[in-house]
């Protein structure tokens, strides 16, 4: 075995044993909801731990439809975190089967979005070639049918590069690939809001955060990516920064896998100085000193949390914001995952379950008939773009709009 | 800050949230899971494991006379809260009835779901299980529900969803299958097959496993009440039963709905106390700790099963504000503006560390009222 056998993990949690087989996670995990085909959490993590301690390493395909939405770590009454057990087993896997090329590519978002957006305009328009797609499909296992977020030439890191704050509050921005190559406009009106906030923002070195390749198994270049950021990052903390990060994957692996997976004191001294955007602002906001200049909007929006956000234990601070906003209205769709998943909804044989839950959402979605919807994550959001016909917004892009309207801009 | 924190997300926390935010209070959930709630079979007891009535409940739990008008508030709100969910609840606490479970015991109930019926005391009875799901087998439940109710024949059989699974197949798998018309039809028919071939033709109720549908559960009641031409039943069992899920579903999506603020995935580990006052609570998710500030704090944590209570070999702590108790669980020196409800009371846990679910609408309810109480008298600076 290589170097993640669970015989030789020292896991940072050490709560697995509670485990009580009350189903909890299964009953709740989203996928095992879509299908029968999946094993479950409850199989796949504790269980399977237990089969394999003090003995024979068990490589289990099932495992391959697991999302690492963490859903079942924020189900289980004992608190335990079933997803840390279900990340290693993806690793197993990988290192038992390889890596299918596919997965390879889906899991490097970075290079993938470096690449693209070089070839921004052309990369958006193969994308939507049909027979194009259907070779994909073919030769890639990358369903004809799923929508892909199209990619910016000119991408964020182009635009913006700061690498240091003169302002008194210093915020270090973990940007990410999404809003690098395919929403700069979502980093911009972040650092918007910040000047609004009198706050300067700067861009330290960072990698991809990683969580693509955890969920595809990539393991040990995930740790790598962790490892490089977290050192990066602390470079940053120890100098009185924040780190604020406007994608609530990239927010929940500094939160929760860097912990668990690097179980480092490093990780647990970043993990301190990590805050979701929203979540940011609303401490503003309790220590008086949010601009609360916001211009009146008469909307009326309907709200998707993303998993990776509901994992994060801090209430709804996308809500919190804009509620702040005179005459907005915002409703939580009370929804479950949007079933895109990150790079699982891309993949052709799971796409049927990835549109099973999507089209539940659009349901969710049309019930409440709102203007747009307003999600934290961009694959929830392509998710969203593909199975309803609401436009969807970031709360970045609206928080910046009412600014902006009260300054006349 | 908020107006109400609710500590844990069993049936008393997202009660107690709901009533909350319905009084339009600004509400914080916090939870290291999902409850308790999954894990029950749904159905709503005065006194659990026992024939008890209303008025050795009212004894039991320290009720008098007054309250009985606030208990028959307590039991109308949640039951049109239910109403709203679709997903109403029947029956009366002064006249509880007895019900069938997976097991084939008979107990009683004071509140069940509309998928539930109680059990006939004479007649025929056909139980029906699946074949793929091995937590419900119909044999074994002849034999005890015909212990409990001589006067009935019991005939048993088992049928197939036709669906394969790669884990242990559950109540609320073959609930989601339900929910689908194609897979009922399958069932119904085979059933008809069966009855047809062990020529019986009278059937008065048919018994199934908590499985009957999620979101469609009415569709699916209603299929299998006209082709069968006999009442239906669920017989809840081993967790997750369909009958509870659905409960748990109507309550969280009620309380998401209304805006309560969920912290999930957050263990409750000590609060900060001032004078008599808790003034915030603190919080550990993901490693981190956190400060959730409020004014009043309602503490839902479910006892020694809930995991509020833990006993030691010598006493038992109190694991979430982690301030002292006595013997039974309750606090010693209660702050002002805490509230414990449910099993987290300590002194009125009834049998198997629970309180029964009557206890817990009530107390939610109750706690509620005396929050509201303060808030017109001024807050609490004046309590």
């Amino acid at each position: 075995m290589g170097d993640y056998s669970m015989l030789e993990l020292n896991f940072h949690d050490t709560t697995f044993e509670k485990c009580l087989k009350c189903h909890a996670c299964t009953a709740n995990c989203p996928i095992s909801s879509a299908t029968l085909d999946f094993g479950g959490p409850k199989h796949l993590g504790p269980e399977l731990k237990r089969l394999m301690d003090n003995q024979q390493v068990i490589d289990d395909h099932r495992i391959e439809l697991c999302t690492l939405c963490g859903t079942c770590d924020i189900s289980c009454p004992e608190n335990v975190h079933i997803s840390t057990l279900t990340a290693y087993l993806k690793a197993i896997h990988n290192e038992q089967q390889g890596t299918k090329f596919r997965d390879f590519v889906l899991g490097n978002a970075e290079i993938v979005g470096k690449l693209a957006s070089a070839f921004a305009p052309v990369t958006n328009i193969t994308m939507k070639i049909k027979p194009i797609r259907k070779m994909m499909q073919m030769m890639m296992g990358i369903h004809a049918d799923r929508q892909f977020p199209t990619y910016q030439f000119h991408h964020f890191h182009r635009k913006y590069n700061k690498k240091q704050s003169n302002t008194k509050r210093k915020v270090a921005y973990f940007v990410g690939c999404y809003a690098t190559y395919n929403a700069p406009e979502v980093a911009e009106a972040f650092v918007k809001i910040m000047e609004y906030n009198h706050i300067e923002v700067a861009i330290p070195e960072q990698k991809c955060c990683g969580v693509p390749m955890f969920a595809n198994g990539q393991m040990k270049q995930g740790l790598k990516n962790a490892t490089y950021n977290t050192d990066k990052l602390l470079e940053y903390t120890r100098q009185g920064y924040d780190i604020v990060m406007t994608c609530t994957s990239c927010t929940l692996a500094f939160k929760k896998e860097y912990t668990s997976f690097l179980r480092t004191e490093e990780a647990n001294e970043l993990a301190t100085h990590i805050y979701d955007a929203n979540e940011y602002l609303r401490q503003l906001h309790d220590q008086d000193e949010l601009n609360v200049d916001f211009a009146p909007m008469e909307v009326k929006a309907a709200y998707f949390a993303p998993c990776h956000m509901k994992g994060q234990g801090i209430g709804n601070p996308t809500m919190d914001i804009l509620e702040l906003i005179p005459d907005y209205q915002i409703q939580d769709l009370a929804a479950s995952c949007c079933g895109q998943c990150g790079t699982f909804g891309f993949k052709a044989e799971k796409y049927q379950y990835s549109m099973k839950l999507g089209n539940e959402l659009a349901e969710t979605v049309a019930e409440v008939d709102s203007d747009y919807t307003v999600t934290e994550c961009g694959m929830c959001k392509n998710q969203l773009n593909q199975v309803t016909n609401k436009p969807v917004k970031h709360p970045m892009e609206i928080i910046l709009e009412s600014y902006e309207k009260s300054h006349n801009k | 800050m908020y107006d109400v924190v609710v500590v844990g997300q069993g049936l008393t926390g997202l009660l107690s949230a709901i009533y909350a935010k319905q009084q339009n209070k600004k509400v914080a959930l916090v939870a290291k899971g999902t409850g308790k709630n999954q894990q029950s079979t749904g159905l709503m007891g005065l006194l659990p494991g026992s024939t008890k009535g209303l008025a050795e409940w009212l004894k039991y739990f320290d009720f008098i006379n007054q309250d009985k008008i606030m208990i028959k508030h307590g039991i109308n709100h949640f039951k049109s809260l239910m109403d709203q969910g679709s997903y109403p609840y029947l029956g009366e606490i002064e006249n509880p009835v007895p019900i069938v479970t997976a097991s084939g015991h008979v107990k009683y109930t004071a509140l069940y779901p509309k998928s539930v019926t109680p059990i006939i005391e004479g007649g025929r009875v056909v139980v029906v299980g699946f074949h793929e799901m091995i937590d419900f087998q119909p044999q074994f439940m002849k034999g005890n529900l015909l212990t409990a109710r001589p006067k009935l024949t019991v005939e048993t059989m088992k049928v197939k969803l036709g669906a394969s699974s790669q884990r242990t197949m559950t109540q609320l798998d073959a609930a989601r299958l339900l929910d689908q018309k194609e897979v009922r039809e399958r069932v119904i028919s085979q059933i008809k097959e069966k009855l047809n071939e062990c020529k019986l033709s009278k059937v008065d109720m048919f018994i199934f496993p908590s499985a009957l549908g999620i979101h469609d559960w009415q569709d699916t009641l209603e299929h299998f009440r006209t082709e069968l031409q006999a009442s239906i039943t669920e017989a809840p069992g081993l967790p997750p039963n369909a009958s509870a899920i659905r409960l748990n579903e109507v309550l969280q999506r009620k309380a998401i709905k209304l805006g309560v603020r969920f912290y999930l995935d957050s263990e409750v580990i000590g609060c900060k106390l001032r004078a008599e006052k808790l003034t915030q609570i603190s919080v550990r998710s993901n490693h981190r700790i956190s400060q959730i500030k409020g004014s009043h704090f309602v503490l839902a944590t479910g006892g020694v099963l809930g995991g509020g209570l833990e006993v030691t070999t010598t006493n038992i702590k109190e694991t979430a504000l982690q301030l002292p108790v006595d013997h039974n669980g309750a606090f010693i020196k209660k702050p002002i503006n805490v509230y414990p409800v449910g099993a987290a009371l300590g002194k009125n846990v009834y049998s198997h560390g629970i309180t029964g679910g009557i206890y817990s609408i009530v107390s939610s309810y109750s706690a509620n009222l005396q929050i509201i109480k303060i808030e017109q008298n001024g807050g609490l600076q004046h309590a």
